[in-house]
């Protein structure tokens, strides 16, 4: 069994693991897992959870493995139906308790989910934990110049307004800069508590026509918001996979962004500047971006845009999956009394103890429903993937060559 | 053929070619569960009895136990539920109460657009089940109503599977009747 969680780094996250289990033979010459995903977080709602397990699923099928989901049922949306290429989808009727979480969900709400945070609170070894990211789609995040105001440079910030996202190192950025460029502007997406903070400096250095607050934003809207900008600037103290750096870089823009957590292995080093997280050298970094700009040494929009839209693709993200599939697959489970023991040894003293309760309850109930429900009553899903499983494997072929396409146009 | 620790039996009848009956048989009223179901009642009843020292507790729950008992086999126990299908016709549906009451719906031909297995979520379990999708009469392309089939049985698939290739074999015969027609 894999516990998978879906790294959706700007929202509050959903608990979406997947269960593999390699029961089918091995077909076109790779192994083929069947996948369970479980999510709140399904259409008919609407955001990047949901479309990034669609979007996966969709490629995991492409694959030629077998792919369900299980979600809560949307108002009259219960029940099973199928989705494109035979995406089997349960809307089990359950109630929903809070923001369209059910009481799974609360129960078991996740911490945050950095490599880094992810390894480091649960004490596991690095090895056995892997990041996937997610995907961009290059077609929506194109570049376009035209928008731009050339006699000017604009610095374009899309982010959640909170500490986390070094919004302190931006308001002492912004009118170090202002005072030193005259031609330089600042353009702000988001909403959050630190709003406050930028407002206060805009005040003191009169800057009101020079640095832009846009509040919330659609993500629909981000791209227009991007394409104005010039260099795009990702001040985080911590992040797992910063997928904003990469949708302003699909918009062509230069980056500049704090050398922390993950973002160092998001892009090559040619379309990202690195800086420490302090105002100084991220002040060095942006002068530097600027200087690239004005001489013309930087990367045309286009070139940066083409170059993005090869690394994060969903076809990239399904094949990532698969190999960490692949190799939980072989894995074995545990019995009972070495789990317990890795709960009450890993997790706390006391915590530990709580957790391996859980896990005995848990074990119990499983028996109980066992002895209610036994296994031979239960009816067997039949395959729904058409005769032989034409809906998935009619892809396959085509796949695999765009694959090795887009392998050696890398 | 079992369902859920229980066993039912299919009966197949064909009278002729283009008209078939299946019949699923329930489990019979086990005396075992209505012994106990009694029994519970009026030890109850006995032991309220006893702390009242009030004899209306013990009429009380003789009647209660009678009329459940008659509300139980006439409204609730579905003895046997059969299918009745003639290419010509339509489908009949019937299913006895296990008090001898017998409840009938028929749906024309021209009404009937297919049958088919669905999946289900009931009961905290997934089952299957055999349906028929009645036709929209003002748009025929279109299903107006799904109509579920052996509905207390509930008979597992492959039992389910039988019914169905059955019923596609008659429903065939009416196409090809109505294009020659």
């Amino acid at each position: 069994m894999a516990c998978r969680r879906i790294g959706d780094q700007e929202q509050f996250l959903a608990t979406a693991f997947s269960v593999v289990n390699c029961g089918r033979p091995p077909a076109w010459g790779i192994r083929t897992h069947s996948i369970c995903m479980v999510s709140d977080f399904f259409y008919p709602n609407m955001g990047g959870v949901e479309s990034h397990i669609y979007q996966l699923s969709q490629c995991l099928i492409e694959r030629g493995h077998k792919v369900i989901i299980v979600t809560h049922a949307y108002g009259s949306r219960k029940g099973i139906r199928y989705l494109t290429n035979g995406l089997k989808v349960y809307y089990l009727p359950l109630k929903v308790m809070y923001n369209q979480s059910t009481a799974t969900t609360l129960f078991h709400s996740l911490p945050l989910l950095s490599k880094e945070n992810t390894v480091l609170r649960a004490a596991l070894d690095p090895e056995i934990v892997s990041v996937i990211p997610n995907a961009v789609d290059p077609t929506d995040l194109t570049p376009d110049p035209s928008r731009r105001d050339n006699s000017t440079i604009t610095i374009v910030v899309v982010s959640r307004l909170v500490y986390r996202k070094g919004i302190d190192l931006l308001s002492g950025i912004i009118p170090e800069l202002c005072q030193k460029y005259p031609d330089l502007n600042f353009l702000v997406g988001g909403e959050g508590p630190k709003r406050i903070v930028l407002e206060e400096v805009r005040e003191r250095y009169q800057l009101h026509d020079r640095v832009r607050l846009l509040g919330a934003l659609e993500h629909q809207d981000v791209r227009n918001v991007l394409v104005q900008g010039h260099i795009f600037l990702n001040t985080s103290l911590t992040e797992a996979f910063c997928m904003a750096i990469v949708e302003a870089a699909s918009c062509g823009l230069q980056v500049v962004s704090t050398r922390v957590g993950g973002i160092p292995e998001v892009l090559p080093e040619d379309l990202i500047i690195l800086c420490e997280p302090s105002v100084k050298s991220l002040c060095d970094g942006l002068e530097k971006a600027m200087l690239q700009l004005r001489s013309g040494t930087s990367l045309a929009p286009e070139i940066i845009h083409n170059k993005v839209k090869t690394f994060y693709t969903w076809r990239n993200v399904a094949a990532r999956t698969e190999k960490v599939y692949d190799r939980v697959a072989d894995e074995t489970v545990l019995p009972m009394d070495k789990r317990l023991d890795r709960l009450i040894t890993h997790c706390g003293s006391v915590t530990g103890y709580i957790f391996a309760l859980f896990a005995v309850l848990n074990f119990l109930f499983l028996v109980f429903l066992r002895w209610m429900t036994p296994d031979s009553i239960i009816e067997a899903a039949r395959d729904a993937t058409g005769p032989n499983g034409v809906w998935t494997k009619q892809y396959f072929h085509t796949q695999k060559r765009k694959e090795k396409e887009e392998n050696s146009n890398c | 053929m079992e369902e859920r620790g229980e066993r039912i039996a299919l009966q197949c009848r064909q009278h002729s070619a283009s008209c078939r009956e299946f019949s699923v048989r329930c489990q019979p009223v086990q005396l075992r569960s209505l012994s106990a179901a009694t029994c519970s009642v009026w030890l109850a009843a006995y032991w309220l009895f006893v702390l009242t020292q009030n004899s209306m507790v013990l009429s009380a729950a003789i009647f209660i136990t009678l009329i459940g008992l008659i509300v139980y086999l006439h409204f609730v126990k579905i003895d046997q539920e059969s299918l009745l299908v003639i290419a010509s016709l339509g489908i009949q549906m019937t299913s006895s109460y296990a008090s001898g009451k017998e409840s009938t719906t028929f749906i024309e031909m021209s009404q009937v657009k297919d049958v088919v297995i669905n999946e289900a979520i009931y009961m905290q379990k997934v089952i299957y089940y055999l349906c028929i999708l009645l036709r929209d009469p003002l748009d025929p392309q279109s299903v107006s109503e799904v109509v579920p089939l052996f509905q207390s049985s509930k008979p597992r698939l492959d039992c389910l599977v039988e019914v169905y290739r059955s019923c596609q074999e008659i429903l065939e015969q009416r196409k090809t009747v109505s294009q020659i027609l």
